[in-house]
Formats: structure tokens, C-alpha cells, sequence
């Protein structure tokens, strides 16, 4: 397993403040001031900035339209839109001159512990949502529905799937930044850029691919007999 | 060969070996969607969204090596 991260400001002894704290708080904030910025006054015919904001919305719900329909994605958007925005942030932080470089910032989902957190999110997120579209009922009849012998398997599954999910996101960044490191040590100058370049793709497929697996389980989660 | 220098040789192997089957997948996955692009092109939409999603499952099984030479790395 990775090195735990180092400490920066120990509270209580529980709540300390890592490299990978910081990074998030500094997300945090951009993403909020974004957000405030844009929203605080609305036009019909938006402006340059509004513009471009209500473009990334727009390509997000086109996408989760794309995979779930109209119908769900707009329920489910908060959630989806907004790991994907924290997961695409997160990852590209680790592309800024000096995080990962010192113990003070370094890129939140190159932490097993972060990207369990959003793993975790994601399973109680999946299984409220399914009770709640389903009824406690429906939620249980999914385990036993084609086959008897089959829940062993489906109640593992429903435990696999977040902690694949936090993995696979964890693996490619951490995996990512090493080599970047590496690359550092050999030549300082010019080498990074190479590995750099290629994070710029990975780090945007990453996110894609965590959205777009949470959002077929979603589908699948909720999805009740009568509709097909 | 002391016990250390053979757990670096497992944690080599465990990430080498686990590369190798998922890197002949993902190639074989990624020809057959070419192909599908090259011959239907108005389908390469959806031909991507599908490959993206097998492919990040097939990740997964590298990224599970990956795991088990860091926990033995962590036991050198």
C-alpha cells in the first residue's frame, strides 16, 4: 500500500490536515467561486462567462442523458455532476507546478483514503437510491430474482463495485504521479512534460470512466420491472 | 537470497505478470471497435462510450496487481 501522507497540522489526532487536504480545500473554493460567480446574476441571453460555464453543463447532461435518459439523469444530476466535477478538479490539481513535489499539496486522488471516501459516497449514494425508487421490497428482490443460489454473489458484488471503483481511481493517478516523480529524478528539465502531456488525456478519462461506471450501476440500481 | 531481495522479485513479477493479460485484451478490444468505427462510422458514439467502459474494466485486473506489489513492497 502507499505511504501514509504526512501530517501538516495535526487536529485532535484525527482530523489531520494532509497535503491532500489542502488541495481539496483549495478546490473547494474555486469551485465555489465559480459557481457564485456565474450564478449571481443570471441573464436570458448569457454572457462570454456564463456562456462558457452553461457549455460544461450542457455537454455533462448530454452525457448522463446519453447512458441513463432524460428522465434520470436530470433526477441523479447533482450527484453525478458533481463527483464528476470533483473528480476531473482533483485529478488535474496534480498537474500544477509543485503538487506532489512537497508534503503541503499534493493531488487528492493520488490517496487511497480519498478515493475510498468516494467509493464510499458512492455505495451508500447507490443504495439510498435504490430504496427509495424501489421500496426496501424491490431493493431486496434483486438479489434473489433469476436464480436461489445466487445472492452470496450479488451481495459481494454490491461491495466490489465502489472498492474497484476507489482502486481503479486511485491506481491510475497514483500510478501517474510516480512515474511523473521518476521521470523528475532522471531529468529535471523536459523529461516530466512527456508524462505530463499524457496525464492531461488520462486524467480526463479517469473521471469519465468513474462517472460513467457509477452512473450504469445507477441505472441498474433503480431501474423498476414496469418500465421497460 | 535473502527473504527481502525475494519479496522484490514477487512484487516485480505480480505487477509484470498482471500487466500482460489485460494489455492483450485492451488490444484486441480497441481493434475490434476500429474496425467497428472504420466501417460504421455514424455508430463510433456509442462504439466509445462501450470501449471506454470495457476497457476500464479490463484496467481493473492491472490495478489489482498494482495493489498487491505495493502491499508487498511495503514488507521489503
Amino acid at each position: 500500500m502507499s505511504e501514509p501522507s504526512e501530517v501538516i497540522l495535526p487536529i485532535f489526532g484525527v482530523l489531520d490536515v494532509t497535503g491532500e487536504v489542502v488541495v481539496m480545500w483549495i478546490i473547494l473554493a474555486v469551485v465555489a467561486v465559480i459557481s457564485l460567480l456565474v450564478t449571481r446574476n443570471l441573464k436570458e441571453r448569457p454572457g462570454k462567462f456564463q456562456n462558457i460555464i452553461e457549455t460544461g453543463v450542457e455537454y455533462l447532461d448530454n452525457f448522463f442523458t446519453g447512458i441513463i435518459g432524460r428522465k434520470k439523469a436530470r433526477k441523479y444530476f447533482y450527484f453525478l455532476g458533481s463527483l464528476f466535477i470533483f473528480i476531473i478538479f482533483a485529478n488535474y490539481s496534480g498537474l500544477f507546478p509543485g503538487v506532489g513535489m512537497t508534503k503541503y499539496a499534493k493531488a487528492p486522488t493520488s490517496s487511497l483514503s480519498v478515493t475510498a471516501g468516494l467509493g464510499i459516497v458512492t455505495f451508500f449514494f447507490l443504495l439510498i437510491a435504490s430504496i427509495r425508487a424501489k421500496g426496501v421490497k424491490g431493493f431486496l428482490k434483486r438479489f434473489w430474482s433469476p436464480v436461489i443460489i445466487l445472492p452470496p454473489l450479488l451481495i459481494l458484488d454490491e461491495f466490489i463495485k465502489p472498492a474497484s471503483l476507489a482502486l481503479r481511481l486511485f491506481g491510475n493517478i497514483f500510478g501517474e504521479e510516480t512515474v511523473t516523480e521518476q521521470l523528475y529524478e532522471i531529468l529535471p528539465i523536459g523529461a516530466p512534460l512527456i508524462m505530463m502531456i499524457l496525464s492531461l488525456l488520462f486524467c480526463a478519462i479517469q473521471a469519465i470512466v468513474f462517472t460513467m461506471l457509477t452512473t450504469i450501476y445507477l441505472d441498474e440500481a433503480v431501474e423498476t420491472e414496469d418500465e421497460e | 537470497m535473502t527473504d527481502s531481495a525475494i519479496i522484490a522479485i514477487a512484487a516485480a513479477f505480480a505487477i509484470a505478470v498482471s500487466t500482460i493479460g489485460p494489455a492483450l485484451g485492451q488490444g484486441k478490444t480497441a481493434a475490434a471497435a476500429m474496425e467497428g468505427i472504420a466501417r460504421q462510422p455514424e455508430a463510433a458514439k456509442d462504439i466509445r462510450s462501450t470501449l471506454i467502459i470495457s476497457m476500464a474494466l479490463m484496467e481493473a485486473l492491472t490495478i489489482y496487481g498494482l495493489l498487491i506489489a505495493f502491499m508487498l513492497v511495503a514488507k521489503v
